[in-house]
């Protein structure tokens, strides 16, 4: 038996109780803070992903009084990464104001990046391994890798093994104009050759997904933001980064007129059914956030707030690659899991967050849970799982105003909860429920509950 | 004494003051020099000096520095930088400026600096007095948000300029002995390479010609390019890293040039007070294979009654370089 009781299993060990017997604890959100989202080659061109993030970590640790302190852990990712930033989240630890022995790891999951970090790091609270965490995630789309072609590569790396002169011009002789050109990263499916937006083109069209519904949702994520800008809702969630106080990208000033105004960009092969714009699709977005997590007793210790406990999250993936369902359609299969798990419909929940990778996934995604036939042949309901109340969906906004830095979404999305949360208290009796829902590349989507506290 | 400063309209040019300076070493090898034991008393200022952020990135990404909102304490010496030169390209000041040896660097960043913030910068020259191989004077430069009192950046550099008596100077008596330096071991090792020079004046806008190339150094009777000192001891205060806060005393005495490339061995040895709160980091650097000293100094937490009001001139009762500045018997970076 060991004496620190966790490196053998021995007879002894087998017999104890074990610990997950004992009931969990709360993970809490204390709060976040994220620098101002800015439209690629702006604001943020030349800085770093590390740069953003640590810029959006020293900001949250102004704001909770977090300097020198020893986190239990920070989580964070980046979707477009270099490869010499293997341990960005570390890194942007090292370079904050956290003590340097705090813990970091990276992780990635697409678009669902930030979000993944404050399940799996809630999950670590909750089991009582750690009593304080930061989620986060960033992105850059302005300072992206560029790689070179395989045909240089290759040479590279067999040049660094040769030995000899001979062999070395030998290598470099098969180097061909072509392998010169370097090759900036796309988003398009390894699998498909397809966009994202091409691919949502399908299921928009699908889904019968008209012009006018993506502009109006498009315009009032932007009406929104600006109100919630408006009435100081984003004072203490927002850290002024090189310049910027509010996102890049939104448009206080748009109206339906503009928004109708503008030519369509993807699905243009589909002729009368191409309907996504510039307007009603993400931009290409720098920006990062960061989200402090929390036991009740490690926030209460610290006399800090809190907002919104972490309920339970779900992951889904679904067969997008040869067609039989939508790439950013993984969502709608998660959230049906994640409510029956908590005895729940949609109707008991007071805020949606659902992701605006385009006004069209949205959209699609309520349209598929009001269909009686996908209700009972893909979600095995009785018949539709239901509708969302449209006053409750993205009341301040989203990404296609605030802009979409991929990993950096899931943050914003979870601090704002919260503190909409926070601020709505209770209902009939119980706490505020609000539900995210975040799609990703790959076909996959994570959603999550949150409650006020 | 109060004279008033002379207010220039915007940052003077560097490249011009070195012609200049050329010009004035030339003018005064022919006519003479004044013989002037006395520094002028007039300050330079310069209002509202905005700052680039494109070139703050820059210097944040070469130095190492987190790429934050916050001017790093070498970044505003360098923006002070061509201020404070032409103090010392002005007709009255007695020294020959061109040839001139940084010996060592004080800083007290009092008030940490946006660069959304318009700065006023002064820059006068004090304290002049022998040293064993020349005559040594104190360059202060003082950086206030602008149409506010308080100075926030307050930085001493002295120079030496060897070989230079003046009358009514007297020269120190004579330092026994080198002090011995043995090489600790190292806490990290820095690879610079040939361009080390060239990277940091694009950044901090320094291009004198002995940090640029071999053949420019070589003209200037130089063996080979020298890293900027400047350059070495923002590393190092970058490597002390986000423990030191926002407000700190930053020092550096340079002792021997490191020539381009290099290899620089580095050790940084920090104290925390009880409550585990940083306190100090002292750092030393040493070329690795001679184990020659090449600088070494400190990163302090600034208390709050030294942090001193808006009303202050610090000029007055700061003090000089401490020994470790100006003892050592070789040199760093020339003008």
């Amino acid at each position: 038996m060991s004496i620190d009781g966790q490196s053998a299993t021995g007879p002894d060990e087998t017999a104890r109780p074990t610990a997950g017997a004992t009931a969990l604890r709360r993970a809490i959100v204390v709060g976040g803070n994220r620098i101002p989202f800015a439209r690629a080659g702006g604001a943020y061109a030349k800085s770093s992903n590390q740069d953003m993030l640590t810029a959006a970590l020293d900001g949250l640790i102004a704001r909770f009084g977090l300097q020198d302190e020893r986190v239990g852990e920070v989580a964070a990712g980046a979707v477009l990464k270099h490869s010499r930033d293997f341990n960005l989240t570390r890194e942007a630890v090292l370079g904050s104001a956290l003590s340097a022995e705090t813990p970091a790891y990276d992780l990635q999951q697409a678009c669902a990046t930030g979000l993944e970090t404050v399940v799996g790091l809630s999950n670590k609270i909750k089991l009582g391994q750690i009593d304080s965490a930061i989620a986060g995630g960033v992105d850059s789309a302005s300072d992206a890798p560029v790689v070179v072609s395989e045909g240089l590569r290759e040479v590279i790396l067999d040049l660094n093994r040769a030995k000899t002169l001979p062999q070395r011009l030998q290598i470099l002789s098969r180097l061909r104009p072509k392998d010169l050109a370097p090759l900036a990263p796309g988003t398009a499916e390894p699998r498909t050759g397809l966009s994202m937006g091409e691919h949502q083109a399908l299921t928009t069209a699908q889904w019968k997904v008209s012009r006018e519904a993506q502009d109006e949702l498009a315009l009032n994520s932007h009406r929104n933001l600006a109100a919630a800008y408006g009435a100081g809702f984003f004072d203490d969630l927002v850290t002024p980064y090189r310049g910027l106080s509010r996102d890049g990208n939104m448009r206080a000033d748009t109206s339906a007129e503009k928004l109708a105004s503008l030519k369509p960009v993807f699905g243009r092969n589909l002729g009368a059914d191409a309907t996504m714009t510039a307007g009603n699709s993400t931009p290409l977005t720098d920006g990062a956030s960061t989200v402090l997590l929390a036991s009740d007793e490690w926030a209460d210790a610290r006399d800090l707030p809190k907002l919104a406990a972490v309920v339970d999250a779900e992951a889904a993936a679904v067969d997008f690659v040869h067609g039989k369902d939508g790439l950013l359609m993984a969502p709608v299969f998660a959230v049906p899991r994640l409510l029956a798990r908590h005895n729940l419909t949609l109707a008991d929940i007071d805020y949606f967050e659902i992701h605006e990778a385009f006004a069209a996934t949205v959209l699609s995604t309520l349209a598929a849970w009001e269909d009686e036939d996908f209700g009972r042949t893909r979600l095995g309901l009785d018949g539709a799982l239901g509708k969302v109340d449209r006053s409750r969906l993205n009341v301040n906004g989203s990404s296609l105003a605030a802009g979409h830095p991929f990993a950096a979404t899931g943050g914003r999305i979870v601090a704002s909860l919260a503190k909409l949360l926070h601020a709505k208290g209770s209902t009939d009796g119980r706490p505020a429920r609000g539900l995210v829902s975040v799609c990703a590349a790959g076909g996959q989507g994570v959603v999550a509950i949150l409650e006020s506290v | 004494m109060a004279v008033q400063p002379l207010i220039l309209g915007e940052m003077p040019s560097l490249s011009k003051l070195y012609i200049n300076a050329a010009a004035q070493a030339a003018r005064r090898r022919l006519l003479g020099t004044g013989d002037s034991s006395h520094l002028p008393d007039e300050s330079h200022e310069v209002r509202a000096v905005a700052v680039d952020v494109a070139n703050l990135t820059a210097y944040q990404h070469l130095l190492g520095e987190t790429a934050s909102d916050v001017l790093p304490a070498g970044f505003v010496h360098a923006l002070a930088f061509p201020l404070a030169m032409s103090v010392m390209n002005r007709d009255d000041f007695p020294l020959p400026l061109l040839g001139m040896i940084h010996l060592g660097n004080r800083v007290e960043q009092r008030v940490p600096l946006l660069f959304t913030e318009a700065l006023d910068i002064t820059a006068r020259v004090e304290n002049l007095r022998g040293h064993r191989s020349g005559t040594q004077v104190d360059v202060v430069a003082e950086v206030r948000k602008s149409g506010s009192n308080a100075v926030c950046w307050l930085g001493v550099s002295t120079y030496l300029a060897k070989g230079i008596f003046l009358p009514g100077i007297d020269k120190p008596s004579a330092q026994h002995g080198k002090p011995d330096f043995r090489a600790p071991d190292p806490t990290a090792l820095w690879q610079l390479g040939v361009d080390a020079g060239r990277a940091y004046a694009a950044v901090s806008g320094d291009f004198n010609p002995i940090h640029l190339s071999v053949l420019s150094a070589k003209a200037l009777g130089m063996r080979r390019s020298i890293a900027h000192g400047m350059y070495l001891a923002s590393r190092a205060l970058a490597d002390v890293g986000p423990a030191r806060g926002d407000s700190f005393i930053w020092e550096v005495g340079f002792e021997a040039p490191v020539f381009l490339p290099a290899r620089v061995a580095l050790d940084i040895t920090t104290e925390q007070e009880g409550t585990g709160a940083w306190h100090r980091s002292d750092f030393v650097a040493w070329n690795p294979r001679s184990g020659r000293r090449h600088f070494s100094g400190s990163v302090a937490a600034l208390e709050d009654a030294a942090s001193g009001n808006g009303d202050e001139r610090a000029g007055k009762d700061t003090p000089g370089l401490t020994e470790t500045g100006v003892s050592g018997p070789v040199q760093e970076e020339r003008i």
